[in-house]
Protein backbone atom coordinates (compact mmCIF):
# COMPACT_ATOMS: atom_id res chain seq x y z
CA UNK A 1 0.00 0.00 0.00
CA UNK A 2 2.86 1.87 -0.60
CA UNK A 3 2.49 5.50 -1.90
CA UNK A 4 -0.82 6.16 -0.92
CA UNK A 5 -1.80 8.54 1.65
CA UNK A 6 -3.40 7.32 4.40
CA UNK A 7 -6.70 9.03 5.18
CA UNK A 8 -8.58 8.24 8.12
CA UNK A 9 -11.93 7.11 6.85
CA UNK A 10 -12.93 6.40 10.55
CA UNK A 11 -11.84 7.57 13.57
CA UNK A 12 -12.94 5.79 17.40
CA UNK A 13 -12.45 7.36 19.86
CA UNK A 14 -12.46 6.55 23.83
CA UNK A 15 -15.50 3.79 22.69
CA UNK A 16 -17.27 2.28 25.31
CA UNK A 17 -20.13 -0.22 25.12
CA UNK A 18 -22.22 -1.57 28.25
CA UNK A 19 -24.16 -4.59 27.63
CA UNK A 20 -26.73 -5.67 30.43
CA UNK A 21 -24.63 -3.74 33.30
CA UNK A 22 -21.29 -4.94 32.33
CA UNK A 23 -18.90 -3.62 30.20
CA UNK A 24 -18.17 -5.12 26.90
CA UNK A 25 -15.87 -2.82 25.46
CA UNK A 26 -13.79 -0.06 27.04
CA UNK A 27 -11.13 2.69 26.21
CA UNK A 28 -10.94 1.77 22.77
CA UNK A 29 -9.42 4.04 20.09
CA UNK A 30 -8.96 2.90 16.52
CA UNK A 31 -8.55 4.35 13.14
CA UNK A 32 -9.41 2.89 9.30
CA UNK A 33 -7.47 3.62 6.76
CA UNK A 34 -8.36 5.02 3.54
CA UNK A 35 -7.66 1.95 0.90
CA UNK A 36 -6.22 -0.56 3.75
CA UNK A 37 -7.54 -3.72 5.48
CA UNK A 38 -7.69 -3.32 9.03
CA UNK A 39 -8.58 -7.08 10.64
CA UNK A 40 -9.88 -7.22 14.01
CA UNK A 41 -8.43 -9.79 16.14
CA UNK A 42 -9.18 -11.54 19.77
CA UNK A 43 -10.36 -14.64 21.72
CA UNK A 44 -13.90 -15.60 21.31
CA UNK A 45 -15.94 -13.10 23.42
CA UNK A 46 -13.36 -10.00 23.42
CA UNK A 47 -15.94 -7.80 21.97
CA UNK A 48 -15.52 -7.82 18.30
CA UNK A 49 -18.42 -8.28 17.09
CA UNK A 50 -19.81 -5.59 19.44
CA UNK A 51 -17.59 -2.97 17.97
CA UNK A 52 -18.95 -3.78 14.32
CA UNK A 53 -22.88 -3.39 15.45
CA UNK A 54 -21.09 -0.11 17.71
CA UNK A 55 -20.14 0.84 14.30
CA UNK A 56 -23.23 0.44 12.64
CA UNK A 57 -24.97 2.23 15.40
CA UNK A 58 -26.56 -1.05 16.18
CA UNK A 59 -25.71 -0.99 20.23
CA UNK A 60 -25.86 1.85 21.83
CA UNK A 61 -22.20 3.17 23.36
CA UNK A 62 -20.65 5.80 24.80
CA UNK A 63 -17.28 7.69 23.03
CA UNK A 64 -16.80 8.34 19.48
CA UNK A 65 -16.86 7.02 16.41
CA UNK A 66 -16.25 9.67 13.53
CA UNK A 67 -16.45 9.42 9.42
CA UNK A 68 -14.01 11.07 7.50
CA UNK A 69 -14.72 11.74 4.19
CA UNK A 70 -11.83 11.40 1.80
CA UNK A 71 -12.40 13.72 -0.96
CA UNK A 72 -13.13 11.34 -3.90
CA UNK A 73 -16.01 9.92 -2.10
CA UNK A 74 -17.55 13.26 -2.76
CA UNK A 75 -20.26 14.52 -0.17
CA UNK A 76 -22.80 13.49 2.63
CA UNK A 77 -22.05 10.21 5.07
CA UNK A 78 -20.19 7.70 3.76
CA UNK A 79 -21.51 3.71 3.25
CA UNK A 80 -21.11 1.22 5.77
CA UNK A 81 -21.15 -2.31 3.50
CA UNK A 82 -22.15 -5.17 6.16
CA UNK A 83 -21.26 -9.14 5.47
CA UNK A 84 -22.49 -10.78 8.47
CA UNK A 85 -21.07 -13.74 9.97
CA UNK A 86 -24.11 -16.13 8.61
CA UNK A 87 -27.10 -16.17 7.54
CA UNK A 88 -29.63 -18.33 9.41
CA UNK A 89 -31.64 -19.49 6.57
CA UNK A 90 -32.98 -23.36 6.32
CA UNK A 91 -32.31 -24.62 3.43
CA UNK A 92 -36.20 -24.48 2.36
CA UNK A 93 -36.61 -20.95 2.62
CA UNK A 94 -38.01 -19.49 -0.95
CA UNK A 95 -35.20 -17.06 -1.09
CA UNK A 96 -33.08 -17.13 -4.16
CA UNK A 97 -29.83 -15.80 -4.36
CA UNK A 98 -31.80 -12.85 -6.86
CA UNK A 99 -34.76 -12.14 -4.05
CA UNK A 100 -31.68 -11.35 -1.73
CA UNK A 101 -30.33 -8.90 -4.19
CA UNK A 102 -33.90 -7.49 -4.96
CA UNK A 103 -35.06 -7.64 -1.60
CA UNK A 104 -32.36 -5.37 -0.09
CA UNK A 105 -32.49 -2.77 -3.32
CA UNK A 106 -35.21 -2.29 -4.98
CA UNK A 107 -39.03 -0.76 -4.09
CA UNK A 108 -40.79 -2.77 -6.34
CA UNK A 109 -42.09 -6.02 -3.71
CA UNK A 110 -39.75 -8.92 -4.94
CA UNK A 111 -43.34 -10.84 -5.66
CA UNK A 112 -43.76 -8.73 -8.67
CA UNK A 113 -40.46 -9.53 -9.73
CA UNK A 114 -37.17 -8.11 -9.78
CA UNK A 115 -36.48 -5.40 -12.08
CA UNK A 116 -34.18 -5.10 -14.56
CA UNK A 117 -32.10 -3.06 -13.09
CA UNK A 118 -31.91 -5.34 -9.84
CA UNK A 119 -31.56 -8.18 -12.03
CA UNK A 120 -28.38 -6.84 -14.06
CA UNK A 121 -26.62 -5.63 -11.51
CA UNK A 122 -26.63 -9.05 -9.46
CA UNK A 123 -25.82 -10.48 -12.21
CA UNK A 124 -22.40 -8.11 -12.63
CA UNK A 125 -21.71 -8.59 -9.10
CA UNK A 126 -21.63 -11.98 -8.88
CA UNK A 127 -19.61 -12.66 -11.73
CA UNK A 128 -17.13 -10.30 -10.79
CA UNK A 129 -16.76 -12.63 -7.73
CA UNK A 130 -16.57 -15.42 -9.73
CA UNK A 131 -20.37 -17.03 -8.99
CA UNK A 132 -22.56 -15.75 -11.60
CA UNK A 133 -24.20 -19.24 -11.81
CA UNK A 134 -25.56 -19.01 -8.31
CA UNK A 135 -28.26 -16.30 -9.11
CA UNK A 136 -31.01 -18.41 -8.96
CA UNK A 137 -30.16 -20.89 -6.86
CA UNK A 138 -31.94 -20.72 -3.19
CA UNK A 139 -30.18 -18.55 -0.43
CA UNK A 140 -30.42 -21.72 1.77
CA UNK A 141 -28.58 -24.74 0.08
CA UNK A 142 -25.17 -22.66 -0.76
CA UNK A 143 -22.28 -23.65 0.53
CA UNK A 144 -20.12 -21.87 3.70
CA UNK A 145 -17.89 -20.25 0.40
CA UNK A 146 -20.75 -19.68 -1.74
CA UNK A 147 -22.72 -17.83 0.57
CA UNK A 148 -19.44 -15.57 1.90
CA UNK A 149 -18.91 -14.71 -1.69
CA UNK A 150 -22.63 -14.16 -2.25
CA UNK A 151 -22.44 -12.06 0.81
CA UNK A 152 -19.72 -10.25 -0.64
CA UNK A 153 -21.00 -9.72 -3.76
CA UNK A 154 -24.30 -8.03 -2.88
CA UNK A 155 -22.27 -5.59 -0.27
CA UNK A 156 -19.97 -4.60 -3.01
CA UNK A 157 -22.57 -3.86 -5.63
CA UNK A 158 -23.37 -0.90 -3.37
CA UNK A 159 -19.84 0.62 -3.61
CA UNK A 160 -19.59 1.00 0.11
CA UNK A 161 -16.48 3.28 1.37
CA UNK A 162 -16.31 1.04 4.17
CA UNK A 163 -16.81 -2.77 4.33
CA UNK A 164 -17.28 -4.47 7.55
CA UNK A 165 -16.90 -8.55 7.17
CA UNK A 166 -17.46 -10.59 10.71
CA UNK A 167 -15.75 -13.56 10.04
CA UNK A 168 -15.93 -14.20 6.51
CA UNK A 169 -13.81 -17.44 6.45
CA UNK A 170 -15.50 -19.05 8.84
CA UNK A 171 -16.94 -22.46 7.91
CA UNK A 172 -15.34 -22.14 4.66
CA UNK A 173 -13.47 -25.08 3.20
CA UNK A 174 -9.43 -24.51 2.78
CA UNK A 175 -10.27 -23.98 -1.05
CA UNK A 176 -12.69 -21.77 -0.67
CA UNK A 177 -10.83 -19.99 1.55
CA UNK A 178 -7.71 -19.47 -1.21
CA UNK A 179 -10.47 -18.14 -3.81
CA UNK A 180 -11.94 -16.19 -0.75
CA UNK A 181 -8.42 -14.43 0.09
CA UNK A 182 -7.69 -13.75 -3.15
CA UNK A 183 -10.72 -11.80 -4.35
CA UNK A 184 -10.64 -9.98 -1.49
CA UNK A 185 -6.93 -8.46 -2.39
CA UNK A 186 -8.29 -8.32 -6.02
CA UNK A 187 -11.04 -6.21 -5.11
CA UNK A 188 -8.83 -3.74 -2.78
CA UNK A 189 -6.58 -2.99 -5.28
CA UNK A 190 -9.47 -2.25 -8.10
CA UNK A 191 -11.95 0.28 -5.20
CA UNK A 192 -10.55 2.56 -2.68
CA UNK A 193 -12.57 2.12 0.53
CA UNK A 194 -11.41 0.77 3.68
CA UNK A 195 -12.09 -2.67 5.06
CA UNK A 196 -12.68 -3.92 8.73
CA UNK A 197 -12.36 -7.50 8.52
CA UNK A 198 -13.24 -9.29 12.33
CA UNK A 199 -10.58 -13.07 11.86
CA UNK A 200 -10.06 -15.90 13.78
CA UNK A 201 -7.50 -16.75 11.91
CA UNK A 202 -4.07 -15.31 12.08
CA UNK A 203 -2.76 -16.66 8.53
CA UNK A 204 -5.79 -14.67 6.74
CA UNK A 205 -5.25 -11.63 8.91
CA UNK A 206 -1.40 -11.63 8.36
CA UNK A 207 -1.32 -12.81 4.70
CA UNK A 208 -4.10 -9.87 3.83
CA UNK A 209 -4.13 -7.12 6.47
CA UNK A 210 -2.23 -3.71 6.59
CA UNK A 211 -3.35 -2.86 10.37
CA UNK A 212 -4.23 -5.16 12.88
CA UNK A 213 -6.18 -4.13 16.13
CA UNK A 214 -5.75 -6.65 19.18
CA UNK A 215 -8.69 -6.55 21.50
CA UNK A 216 -10.18 -8.34 24.06
CA UNK A 217 -12.82 -6.43 26.19
CA UNK A 218 -9.92 -3.75 25.89
CA UNK A 219 -7.48 -2.47 23.44
CA UNK A 220 -4.45 -4.92 23.80
CA UNK A 221 -2.88 -2.84 20.99
CA UNK A 222 -2.83 -1.75 17.62
CA UNK A 223 -0.96 -0.79 14.53
CA UNK A 224 0.97 -2.21 11.46
CA UNK A 225 0.70 -6.47 11.21
CA UNK A 226 3.91 -6.87 10.89
CA UNK A 227 4.96 -5.07 14.22
CA UNK A 228 1.63 -6.33 16.28
CA UNK A 229 1.46 -9.64 15.99
CA UNK A 230 4.00 -10.38 18.14
CA UNK A 231 4.04 -13.64 20.97
CA UNK A 232 3.67 -11.10 23.74
CA UNK A 233 0.72 -9.60 22.11
CA UNK A 234 -0.63 -12.45 21.62
CA UNK A 235 -0.15 -13.70 25.13
CA UNK A 236 -1.72 -10.86 25.79
CA UNK A 237 -5.05 -11.41 24.33
CA UNK A 238 -5.22 -15.32 23.92
CA UNK A 239 -3.44 -16.04 27.24
CA UNK A 240 0.19 -17.60 27.88
CA UNK A 241 -0.31 -20.98 26.08
CA UNK A 242 -1.00 -19.56 22.52
CA UNK A 243 1.86 -19.86 20.23
CA UNK A 244 1.78 -18.68 16.70
CA UNK A 245 2.96 -21.79 15.02
CA UNK A 246 5.04 -21.48 12.08
CA UNK A 247 4.50 -24.57 9.54
CA UNK A 248 6.76 -25.45 7.19
CA UNK A 249 8.94 -23.03 5.86
CA UNK A 250 6.88 -22.94 2.36
CA UNK A 251 3.59 -22.22 4.03
CA UNK A 252 5.23 -18.99 5.21
CA UNK A 253 2.24 -18.16 7.48
CA UNK A 254 0.92 -19.05 11.25
CA UNK A 255 -1.94 -20.76 12.84
CA UNK A 256 -2.78 -19.79 16.06
CA UNK A 257 -3.23 -22.57 18.34
CA UNK A 258 -5.01 -22.83 21.99
CA UNK A 259 -3.08 -25.51 23.62
CA UNK A 260 -4.97 -27.77 26.10
CA UNK A 261 -5.34 -26.69 30.03
CA UNK A 262 -4.86 -23.35 30.71
CA UNK B 1 -73.32 -0.70 1.15
CA UNK B 2 -76.43 -2.54 0.09
CA UNK B 3 -76.35 -1.50 -3.20
CA UNK B 4 -72.43 -2.65 -3.30
CA UNK B 5 -73.01 -5.66 -1.92
CA UNK B 6 -76.35 -6.76 -3.78
CA UNK B 7 -74.24 -5.88 -6.83
CA UNK B 8 -71.40 -8.35 -5.78
CA UNK B 9 -74.05 -10.84 -4.91
CA UNK B 10 -75.89 -10.44 -8.47
CA UNK B 11 -71.69 -10.99 -10.08
CA UNK B 12 -71.60 -14.29 -8.12
CA UNK B 13 -74.69 -15.59 -9.30
CA UNK B 14 -73.44 -14.97 -12.61
CA UNK B 15 -70.39 -16.51 -11.72
CA UNK B 16 -71.75 -19.11 -9.37
CA UNK B 17 -74.54 -20.59 -11.43
CA UNK B 18 -74.67 -23.31 -9.01
CA UNK B 19 -77.57 -24.55 -6.09
CA UNK B 20 -74.92 -24.50 -3.13
CA UNK B 21 -73.89 -20.76 -4.02
CA UNK B 22 -77.58 -19.76 -4.51
CA UNK B 23 -78.41 -18.59 -0.99
CA UNK B 24 -77.57 -15.38 0.41
CA UNK B 25 -75.80 -16.73 3.17
CA UNK B 26 -73.61 -19.00 1.16
CA UNK B 27 -72.96 -15.95 -0.85
CA UNK B 28 -71.46 -14.57 2.18
CA UNK B 29 -69.73 -17.21 3.67
CA UNK B 30 -67.77 -17.45 0.00
CA UNK B 31 -66.82 -13.71 -0.08
CA UNK B 32 -65.84 -13.79 3.81
CA UNK B 33 -63.02 -16.84 3.08
CA UNK B 34 -62.05 -15.41 -0.01
CA UNK B 35 -61.29 -12.02 1.37
CA UNK B 36 -59.43 -13.15 4.53
CA UNK B 37 -58.19 -16.64 3.37
CA UNK B 38 -56.24 -14.95 0.71
CA UNK B 39 -54.66 -11.98 2.77
CA UNK B 40 -53.74 -14.32 5.58
CA UNK B 41 -52.22 -16.89 3.55
CA UNK B 42 -49.80 -14.08 1.82
CA UNK B 43 -49.26 -12.58 5.32
CA UNK B 44 -47.96 -15.81 6.16
CA UNK B 45 -44.90 -16.03 4.40
CA UNK B 46 -42.96 -13.46 6.29
CA UNK B 47 -44.71 -14.87 9.06
CA UNK B 48 -42.83 -18.27 8.74
CA UNK B 49 -39.92 -16.87 7.73
CA UNK B 50 -39.96 -14.86 11.02
CA UNK B 51 -40.89 -18.37 13.00
CA UNK B 52 -44.19 -16.36 14.27
CA UNK B 53 -46.64 -19.29 13.63
CA UNK B 54 -47.07 -19.30 17.86
CA UNK B 55 -47.19 -15.66 17.73
CA UNK B 56 -50.35 -15.75 15.65
CA UNK B 57 -52.04 -17.95 17.66
CA UNK B 58 -51.57 -15.94 21.07
CA UNK B 59 -53.10 -13.17 18.78
CA UNK B 60 -55.79 -15.29 17.90
CA UNK B 61 -56.70 -16.63 21.41
CA UNK B 62 -56.61 -12.95 22.46
CA UNK B 63 -59.43 -12.90 20.98
CA UNK B 64 -61.45 -14.97 23.35
CA UNK B 65 -61.01 -12.26 25.88
CA UNK B 66 -61.55 -9.83 23.62
CA UNK B 67 -64.91 -10.99 23.74
CA UNK B 68 -65.29 -11.62 27.20
CA UNK B 69 -64.05 -7.95 27.54
CA UNK B 70 -66.62 -6.38 25.18
CA UNK B 71 -69.50 -8.39 26.70
CA UNK B 72 -68.61 -7.35 30.47
CA UNK B 73 -68.02 -3.29 29.14
CA UNK B 74 -70.96 -3.51 26.96
CA UNK B 75 -69.22 -2.60 23.73
CA UNK B 76 -69.88 -4.82 20.26
CA UNK B 77 -67.13 -7.76 21.21
CA UNK B 78 -66.25 -7.78 17.47
CA UNK B 79 -64.58 -4.12 18.34
CA UNK B 80 -63.01 -4.83 21.37
CA UNK B 81 -61.85 -8.34 19.91
CA UNK B 82 -59.38 -6.62 17.30
CA UNK B 83 -58.66 -3.57 19.70
CA UNK B 84 -57.47 -6.56 22.52
CA UNK B 85 -55.77 -8.24 19.44
CA UNK B 86 -53.86 -5.50 18.35
CA UNK B 87 -52.84 -4.16 21.63
CA UNK B 88 -51.86 -7.73 22.58
CA UNK B 89 -49.81 -8.03 19.17
CA UNK B 90 -48.30 -4.78 19.81
CA UNK B 91 -47.29 -5.59 23.48
CA UNK B 92 -45.39 -8.91 22.68
CA UNK B 93 -43.35 -7.14 19.74
CA UNK B 94 -42.40 -4.66 22.62
CA UNK B 95 -41.57 -6.85 25.19
CA UNK B 96 -39.86 -9.30 22.98
CA UNK B 97 -37.12 -6.26 21.85
CA UNK B 98 -36.15 -5.66 25.36
CA UNK B 99 -35.61 -9.08 27.17
CA UNK B 100 -33.47 -11.58 26.40
CA UNK B 101 -35.86 -13.87 26.44
CA UNK B 102 -36.40 -16.28 23.63
CA UNK B 103 -39.54 -15.42 21.81
CA UNK B 104 -41.69 -18.10 22.12
CA UNK B 105 -41.29 -17.78 25.85
CA UNK B 106 -42.38 -14.36 25.84
CA UNK B 107 -45.37 -15.40 23.66
CA UNK B 108 -46.43 -18.26 25.60
CA UNK B 109 -46.45 -15.39 28.69
CA UNK B 110 -48.67 -13.15 26.69
CA UNK B 111 -50.53 -16.83 25.59
CA UNK B 112 -51.49 -18.06 28.55
CA UNK B 113 -52.22 -14.49 30.89
CA UNK B 114 -54.50 -13.56 28.31
CA UNK B 115 -56.56 -17.15 28.15
CA UNK B 116 -56.66 -16.99 31.70
CA UNK B 117 -58.25 -13.49 31.70
CA UNK B 118 -60.67 -14.41 29.20
CA UNK B 119 -61.63 -17.75 31.50
CA UNK B 120 -61.58 -15.54 34.65
CA UNK B 121 -63.72 -12.61 33.13
CA UNK B 122 -66.28 -15.23 31.47
CA UNK B 123 -66.56 -17.61 34.61
CA UNK B 124 -67.92 -14.26 36.70
CA UNK B 125 -70.34 -13.62 33.79
CA UNK B 126 -72.84 -16.61 33.55
CA UNK B 127 -74.23 -16.80 30.23
CA UNK B 128 -71.20 -15.53 28.39
CA UNK B 129 -70.22 -18.87 26.66
CA UNK B 130 -73.47 -19.01 24.16
CA UNK B 131 -71.75 -15.68 22.91
CA UNK B 132 -68.35 -17.24 22.73
CA UNK B 133 -69.07 -20.04 20.53
CA UNK B 134 -69.78 -17.72 17.76
CA UNK B 135 -66.20 -16.90 17.92
CA UNK B 136 -64.36 -20.33 19.37
CA UNK B 137 -65.16 -22.18 15.97
CA UNK B 138 -66.08 -19.23 13.88
CA UNK B 139 -69.38 -19.58 11.38
CA UNK B 140 -68.89 -17.96 7.92
CA UNK B 141 -72.98 -18.46 7.44
CA UNK B 142 -73.65 -15.69 9.79
CA UNK B 143 -71.59 -13.51 8.93
CA UNK B 144 -72.71 -9.96 8.40
CA UNK B 145 -72.91 -7.58 5.74
CA UNK B 146 -70.85 -5.11 7.98
CA UNK B 147 -68.43 -7.64 8.98
CA UNK B 148 -68.44 -8.32 5.54
CA UNK B 149 -67.18 -4.82 4.86
CA UNK B 150 -64.59 -5.10 7.40
CA UNK B 151 -63.30 -8.16 5.87
CA UNK B 152 -63.17 -6.18 2.45
CA UNK B 153 -60.92 -3.04 4.14
CA UNK B 154 -58.46 -5.38 5.83
CA UNK B 155 -58.29 -7.33 2.41
CA UNK B 156 -56.73 -3.58 1.09
CA UNK B 157 -54.91 -2.60 3.49
CA UNK B 158 -53.16 -6.32 3.34
CA UNK B 159 -52.49 -5.62 -0.10
CA UNK B 160 -51.29 -1.68 0.75
CA UNK B 161 -49.01 -3.53 3.71
CA UNK B 162 -47.52 -5.91 1.19
CA UNK B 163 -47.00 -3.72 -1.61
CA UNK B 164 -45.41 -1.19 0.79
CA UNK B 165 -43.35 -2.95 3.42
CA UNK B 166 -42.95 -7.00 1.76
CA UNK B 167 -39.42 -6.08 1.37
CA UNK B 168 -38.21 -5.04 3.93
CA UNK B 169 -40.22 -7.18 6.59
CA UNK B 170 -39.00 -10.49 4.28
CA UNK B 171 -35.20 -9.04 4.46
CA UNK B 172 -36.14 -8.86 8.59
CA UNK B 173 -37.22 -12.26 8.70
CA UNK B 174 -33.50 -13.42 7.15
CA UNK B 175 -31.41 -11.43 9.28
CA UNK B 176 -32.39 -8.45 11.70
CA UNK B 177 -28.42 -6.61 11.83
CA UNK B 178 -27.77 -7.12 7.64
CA UNK B 179 -31.60 -5.81 7.27
CA UNK B 180 -30.89 -2.74 9.54
CA UNK B 181 -27.55 -1.77 7.60
CA UNK B 182 -29.96 -1.89 4.60
CA UNK B 183 -32.25 1.03 5.67
CA UNK B 184 -34.99 -1.00 7.19
CA UNK B 185 -35.86 0.09 10.54
CA UNK B 186 -36.65 -2.89 12.11
CA UNK B 187 -39.00 -2.00 15.30
CA UNK B 188 -41.49 0.23 13.20
CA UNK B 189 -41.44 -2.55 10.20
CA UNK B 190 -42.17 -5.47 13.07
CA UNK B 191 -44.83 -3.10 14.77
CA UNK B 192 -47.06 -3.11 11.38
CA UNK B 193 -46.61 -6.16 11.02
CA UNK B 194 -47.83 -7.28 13.99
CA UNK B 195 -50.87 -4.99 13.68
CA UNK B 196 -51.93 -5.65 10.05
CA UNK B 197 -51.28 -9.62 11.87
CA UNK B 198 -53.95 -9.16 14.48
CA UNK B 199 -56.44 -7.23 11.73
CA UNK B 200 -56.03 -10.40 9.79
CA UNK B 201 -56.40 -12.77 12.41
CA UNK B 202 -59.55 -10.54 14.11
CA UNK B 203 -60.96 -10.66 10.78
CA UNK B 204 -60.49 -14.40 10.02
CA UNK B 205 -61.96 -15.59 13.21
CA UNK B 206 -65.90 -15.18 12.25
CA UNK B 207 -65.08 -17.32 9.19
CA UNK B 208 -63.21 -19.82 10.64
CA UNK B 209 -62.93 -19.34 14.65
CA UNK B 210 -60.01 -18.84 17.06
CA UNK B 211 -59.13 -22.41 17.38
CA UNK B 212 -58.79 -22.79 13.62
CA UNK B 213 -57.51 -18.84 12.60
CA UNK B 214 -53.70 -20.08 12.75
CA UNK B 215 -54.17 -22.37 10.36
CA UNK B 216 -55.17 -19.79 7.84
CA UNK B 217 -51.91 -18.00 8.28
CA UNK B 218 -49.51 -20.92 8.38
CA UNK B 219 -50.96 -23.94 6.39
CA UNK B 220 -50.63 -22.42 2.93
CA UNK B 221 -47.57 -20.90 3.43
CA UNK B 222 -46.18 -24.04 4.60
CA UNK B 223 -47.44 -25.28 1.42
CA UNK B 224 -45.60 -22.99 -0.61
CA UNK B 225 -42.31 -23.82 0.93
CA UNK B 226 -42.79 -27.41 0.12
CA UNK B 227 -43.16 -26.16 -3.60
CA UNK B 228 -41.75 -22.62 -4.19
CA UNK B 229 -38.34 -21.68 -5.65
CA UNK B 230 -38.39 -18.39 -5.06
CA UNK B 231 -39.91 -15.21 -2.92
CA UNK B 232 -42.25 -14.24 -5.72
CA UNK B 233 -43.80 -17.99 -6.26
CA UNK B 234 -43.73 -18.29 -2.59
CA UNK B 235 -46.34 -15.59 -2.07
CA UNK B 236 -48.46 -16.67 -5.17
CA UNK B 237 -48.76 -20.23 -4.82
CA UNK B 238 -49.51 -19.57 -1.00
CA UNK B 239 -52.21 -17.21 -1.78
CA UNK B 240 -53.75 -19.87 -4.38
CA UNK B 241 -53.57 -22.47 -2.04
CA UNK B 242 -55.82 -20.24 0.40
CA UNK B 243 -58.24 -19.25 -2.79
CA UNK B 244 -58.35 -23.23 -3.96
CA UNK B 245 -58.78 -24.86 -0.48
CA UNK B 246 -61.22 -21.92 0.85
CA UNK B 247 -63.70 -22.02 -2.26
CA UNK B 248 -63.43 -26.51 -1.86
CA UNK B 249 -63.70 -26.13 1.41
CA UNK B 250 -66.94 -24.14 1.63
CA UNK B 251 -68.90 -26.43 -1.51
CA UNK B 252 -67.36 -29.80 0.43
CA UNK B 253 -68.93 -28.48 4.05
CA UNK B 254 -72.49 -27.56 1.59
CA UNK B 255 -72.26 -30.96 0.84
CA UNK B 256 -70.82 -32.76 3.59
CA UNK B 257 -72.47 -31.01 6.17
CA UNK B 258 -69.78 -30.52 7.87
CA UNK B 259 -68.75 -26.88 9.89
CA UNK B 260 -67.35 -24.42 6.87
CA UNK B 261 -64.55 -23.20 8.41
CA UNK B 262 -62.97 -26.59 9.76
CA UNK B 263 -63.58 -27.91 6.24
CA UNK B 264 -61.83 -24.78 4.47
CA UNK B 265 -59.09 -25.98 7.15
CA UNK B 266 -58.50 -29.26 6.18
CA UNK B 267 -58.92 -28.65 2.66
CA UNK B 268 -55.62 -26.41 2.95
CA UNK B 269 -54.27 -29.40 4.98
CA UNK B 270 -55.07 -31.81 1.77
CA UNK B 271 -52.80 -29.27 -0.04
CA UNK B 272 -49.95 -29.14 2.05
CA UNK B 273 -49.48 -33.16 2.28
CA UNK B 274 -49.74 -33.64 -1.09
CA UNK B 275 -46.76 -31.04 -1.83
CA UNK B 276 -45.47 -32.98 0.63
CA UNK B 277 -45.11 -36.03 -0.68
CA UNK B 278 -44.24 -34.64 -3.95
CA UNK B 279 -41.54 -33.01 -2.20
CA UNK B 280 -40.24 -36.04 -0.64
CA UNK B 281 -40.75 -37.95 -3.97
CA UNK B 282 -38.87 -35.37 -5.67
CA UNK B 283 -35.62 -35.44 -3.29
CA UNK B 284 -35.40 -39.22 -3.61
CA UNK B 285 -35.15 -38.90 -6.81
Amino acid sequence: MNGKEHRHTLEIRNLAVRKGGVEVLSGIDADLRCGEVTALVGPNGAGKTTLLLAILGQVPYTGEIRFCRAAEHGEGAPKIGYVPQHLPLDPDAPVTVLDFFALSSQRRPVFLGASRRTRESARQSLERAGVGHLLHRPMGRLSGGELQRVLFALALRDAPDILLLDEPVSGVDVAGEELFCDFLSQVQRNSRFSLLLVSHDLSVVTRHADQVICLNRRLVCSGATTEVLTPENLAAMYGTDAHLFRHAPADGHGHLHEEGGK
Amino acid sequence: METTLSFVFALMDRLLPFSFAEPSFMKRAILSILLTAPAAAALGVPLVQHRMAFFSDAVGHSAFTGVALGVLLGVSPSWTMVAFGAFVAVAIILVKGRTDLSSDTVVGVFFSTVVALGIAVISREKGLTRNLQAFLYGDPLAVSDTELLWMAGVFLLVCAFLALLYNRILLLGIHEGFARTKGVRAQAVEISFALVVALVVTAAIRAVGILLVTALLVIPAATARNVARGAASALWISVAVAVLSGFSGIVASWYLDTATGATVVLAAAACFALTALYRAAVKRR
